[in-house]
């Protein structure tokens, strides 16, 4: 079985809203390059299913040179080899049809993971598009993924609950964070080892654009106003005013 | 009449002919600890370097003070003052001894005057007496009403044969003392004898008595003394050799790992990072294991196992002790005995090294387990694994933060360090610069040295000092975090480092300077000091009083003790919690624990509810992670803010020039 995992390197998505600043309708060069947030669990989720099926492992992504360095954690992490279509492009569908590219390149593909949306653009939908371009079977936020026989038996995770699926053949999974998917820290031999291990540079093909063109990139300003409520007197009294603005703020 | 020498004994010096197996039994059984623990390896780094006191490996004051005279027993005075009267008390009845023995072999005239009553008779029995007292303390105390200390988490059995043994050779010594007087006439000084020769009365029967009970006793003497290296009595010799080659730098010292080997693809043998079996210790460690009393003082300070946490220190050493023993050196199911999750419990205070009457180095054996967790199987609890990462790619483990690097210094007209130009790095550090309660801190010093007129700067970019990653078990990031550190600071051209963060300062004077990077450092506590004590501050003294929490890394680690105090006395009056000074007691933030979710009681609440209960006006530390720790905990009991650094206090208290 030859596993494929997605990772995109992205500007650190932790700098806090006060401190962030855009160039060109993009984070600021100065803030640190790193891999996805979902991007590292997908990675944790197919190292996982690598070691229980002693399957291969291939880390796959688009994005500029200078971020094979970074994607070298994913290799140390428990990945064979990286493979990088080199390109800039912002557009999904473009990058969706590099990704198969580079997925059809590879010929024996079995399945596709991926983190459930990138942590710069937010927009989670690269996989579906991969998916519809390579033919498979796409199931978005899984949690948790077992072979069952010559299926796939996954746990999917939504705002209601859980659900248990099957799906036979190969597929594209977009994986959410769970606590069982917890990136691991490289041991200090895979990260020497990582350094050695092959990278396939591809050049990016000519996919279709869509048809939308960015006008304008906004980040709101973070106010926030502090209001006290009087705790002295009566607790229960309190804890009810406190519901019923929380109510008309519509936050709960 | 004169003592005479074997006196109604018959071939008594076949005596002397019965040591020599005793002695053969004796060093075979020293030879069985020395074959356990030379399967240690040698020291990675030994430290042979010449300095005042130190013959070799050999720390003299050590030996002498903790190994021989065993000051750090006292610490708990009933148990001193037992152990005291036992150990010395054996000590001058083998004196006694020997010169007997020197009496018969080379005729020394011990039995003659002053020296006969004052020495051989009172002295001899006097310590007679100290030792049955001091076995009397010990076996009511192991067997009727044992501390938790000594039961928790196991009881070391063993004692009681040997110690009774010894009770046995007392007693009959005594006997025959009675019945030599008894038919010999009194003895002046031999208080024991004359009293038990009076109580029985002239009989002939003393003589068969005393002849039996002589040869008992000697027997029993020597079996007594074949016996030690295979009963916890062997600790007689461990404990002063372990002393004397502990290194008398206070804390732990990691050492340094070559990863250079794991550049190298041909290379056969990687080395092991940290420790997975009994084999991959030092020699210096096994020996630590071996020593072990069990005495559970280490377990008695320990934040964690005194607030519901898995981890015992006492604990870990006795499974170390016993797999030792039992031989299995290579077993690697030996950090799965002790589970990851009390290993990573350590908060690294070194409360236990300094409670430890062997000299047992606890936290540096837990380290290497942790540096095998994290650096060989990857295994860490799931917030330090997210600190790590953190540190790693960011450079400061405060993911998560609503703060970014600036945030701390937008008010304020913060110079940058010009080479050349700026004498003092001012070093922020990471909680300092990401957590908003400790930023107060950073604002505070620059006030302050900003009122002293001090040359000093910060840098524009930052990353941590790799302290939480080393403290982590992640040695290889510390190592790459330092090394960009040191090349930085040696392109600026810095000498000069002020700290305000122990932690930062503990790896600046201890780590780097092995890594090349060499600095004057000097906590903020200090600098404080220096600027009062120049007459460059001024401040207005209140009548308030101000209880001081010793940070364990500024403290323990680096003895800095009376700096801080003087500074706070120098603002108001000085109160002292139960547990100060060396015995003080951990935040809970050490150790990588600032990023833990605790299981059993909150060690920070524990520490703020005593400070608390100082009734001090203000608590002031000097240290932002025990701000930071002692703060969230301080919640619990109150909601006036009562925490404060020294700096944030110096700040309030500036007199106006």
């Amino acid at each position: 079985m030859h596993i494929v995992v997605l990772a995109k390197v992205v500007p650190d998505y932790e700098v806090p809203a006060g401190d962030f600043e855009l160039t060109n309708s993009r984070a600021h060069a100065r803030y640190k390059r790193m891999m996805g947030l979902y991007d590292e669990n997908a990675i944790e989720s197919g190292v996982q299913l690598k070691e229980k099926y002693s399957s291969s492992l291939t880390i796959v992504s688009y994005g500029i040179k200078g971020d094979i360095q970074i994607l070298r954690k994913a290799v140390a992490m428990g990945g064979e080899k990286l493979s990088l279509v080199v390109g800039n492009s912002d557009d999904p569908h473009i990058i969706a049809a590099n990704l198969k590219m580079a997925i059809d390149k590879l010929e024996d593909v079995d399945l596709v993971l991926a983190g459930q949306q990138s942590a710069d653009m937010d927009r989670g939908i690269v996989h579906g598009m991969l998916a519809e371009m390579l033919g498979f079977t796409f199931i978005p936020q899984v949690a948790k993924i077992e072979q069952d026989g010559d299926q796939w038996k996954v746990i999917q995770n939504t705002e209601s609950g859980s659900s248990e699926l099957k799906c036979g053949g190969k597929a594209v999974l977009s994986i959410t964070s769970v606590p069982e998917n917890v990136p691991r820290i490289p041991v200090v031999r895979s990260i020497f080892a990582a350094k050695k291990k092959p990278v396939d540079t591809l050049s990016e093909i000519e996919g279709d654009a869509m048809l939308i063109d960015e006008v304008l990139v906004n980040i709101p300003k973070m106010e926030s106003v502090c209001e006290f409520l009087p705790a002295e007197d009566d607790m229960a009294e309190t804890a009810k005013i406190l519901l019923s603005k929380l109510r008309e703020e519509r936050l709960i | 009449m004169g003592r005479i020498p074997y006196w109604n004994i018959n071939l008594g010096i076949l005596i002397d002919a019965f040591a020599v197996p005793m002695i053969v039994i004796f060093v075979y059984g020293m030879y069985g600890h020395w074959k356990r623990i030379r399967q240690g390896k040698v020291r990675i780094n030994p430290d042979l370097s010449k300095s005042a006191g130190k013959i070799g490996p050999v720390y003299i004051y050590a030996l002498l003070t903790k190994g021989i005279l065993g000051t750090r027993i006292y610490k708990k005075i009933y148990t001193g003052v037992a152990h005291g009267g036992l150990f010395w008390g054996m000590v001058i009845l083998l004196l006694g001894t020997i010169l007997v023995f020197l009496n018969v072999l080379f005729g020394l005239p011990v039995f003659r005057g002053g020296f006969n009553r004052w020495f051989m008779s009172f002295a001899l029995d006097l310590a007679g007496i100290a030792v049955i007292c001091g076995i009397l303390f010990f076996l009511f105390r192991r067997l009727v009403f044992p501390p938790e200390r000594l039961t928790e988490p196991k009881a070391r059995t063993g004692f009681s044969p040997i110690v009774l043994l010894l009770g046995v050779v007392i007693l009959t010594g005594f006997v025959v003392e009675g019945g030599r007087i008894a038919c010999n006439g009194i003895d002046n000084g031999s208080f024991i004898g004359n009293y038990l020769s009076m109580m029985f009365g002239k009989t002939d029967a003393w003589l068969t008595v005393h002849r039996y009970m002589w040869w008992i006793h000697g027997l029993l003497a020597l079996g007594f003394l074949a016996y030690i290296p295979y009963s916890p009595l062997v600790h007689l010799v461990l404990v002063p050799v372990n002393a004397a080659l502990a290194d008398p730098m206070p804390g732990t010292k990691m050492g340094l790992i070559d990863f250079s080997s794991f550049e190298d693809e041909e290379s056969e043998e990687m080395p092991v990072l940290g420790a997975a079996t009994l084999a991959d210790f030092s020699q210096k460690r096994l020996l630590d294991y071996s020593t072990c009393l069990w005495c559970g003082r280490c377990h008695e300070v320990c934040p964690a196992a005194q607030t519901g946490k898995p981890l015992s220190p006492k604990g870990v050493i006795i499974t170390l002790a016993e797999s030792l023993q039992d031989g299995h050196v290579e077993d690697d199911s030996l950090i799965d005995s002790l589970t990851s999750e009390a290993l990573f419990c350590c908060t690294t205070c070194a409360a236990c090294m300094e409670a430890c009457p062997a000299l047992i180095n606890q936290p540096k054996t837990i380290m290497k387990f942790r540096q095998n967790l994290v650096m060989e199987r990857s295994e860490i609890p799931e917030m330090m694994g997210k600190a790590n990462s953190s540190l790693e790619l960011r450079g400061h483990p405060f993911f998560g933060t609503g703060a970014g690097p600036r945030d701390w210094c937008k008010d304020l007209n913060v110079p940058v360090f010009e080479e050349g130009k700026t004498e003092y790095l001012l070093w922020i550090g990471c909680s300092v610069t990401y957590e908003e309660r400790a930023q107060q801190i950073a604002g505070s010093m620059v006030k302050i040295l900003s009122h002293a007129g001090t040359s000093f700067g910060i840098l524009e970019d930052f990353r941590c000092t790799g302290d939480p990653a080393k403290q982590m078990g992640n040695e290889f990031l510390f190592a790459e975090l330092a090394q960009q550190n040191i090349e930085d600071f040696s392109d600026m051209g810095i000498k000069k480092i002020i700290t305000m963060c122990p932690h930062c300062y503990n790896s600046f004077t201890r780590h780097y300077p092995k890594l090349g990077g060499n600095y004057q450092v000097i906590p903020h506590s200090l600098f404080l000091k220096s600027l009062l004590k120049a007459g460059r501050l001024r401040l207005n003294r209140e009548s308030k009083t101000i209880c001081y929490h010793d940070p364990c890394y500024l403290g323990r680690r680096n003895a800095i003790y009376d700096e801080p105090r003087d500074v706070v006395n120098s603002m108001g009056k000085l109160v002292e919690m139960a547990r100060n000074r060396n015995e003080s007691f951990c935040c809970g933030g050490g150790g990588g624990n600032y990023w833990a979710e605790e299981v059993g009681t909150r060690i920070n609440q524990v520490r703020a509810k005593e400070a608390l209960d100082t009734g001090a006006d203000f608590i002031a530390t000097s240290c932002p992670f025990c701000l930071l720790m002692l703060t969230d905990g301080a919640k619990k009991f109150t909601e006036d803010q009562k925490i404060f650094d020294i700096a944030e206090l110096v700040a309030l208290q500036l007199e106006e020039r």
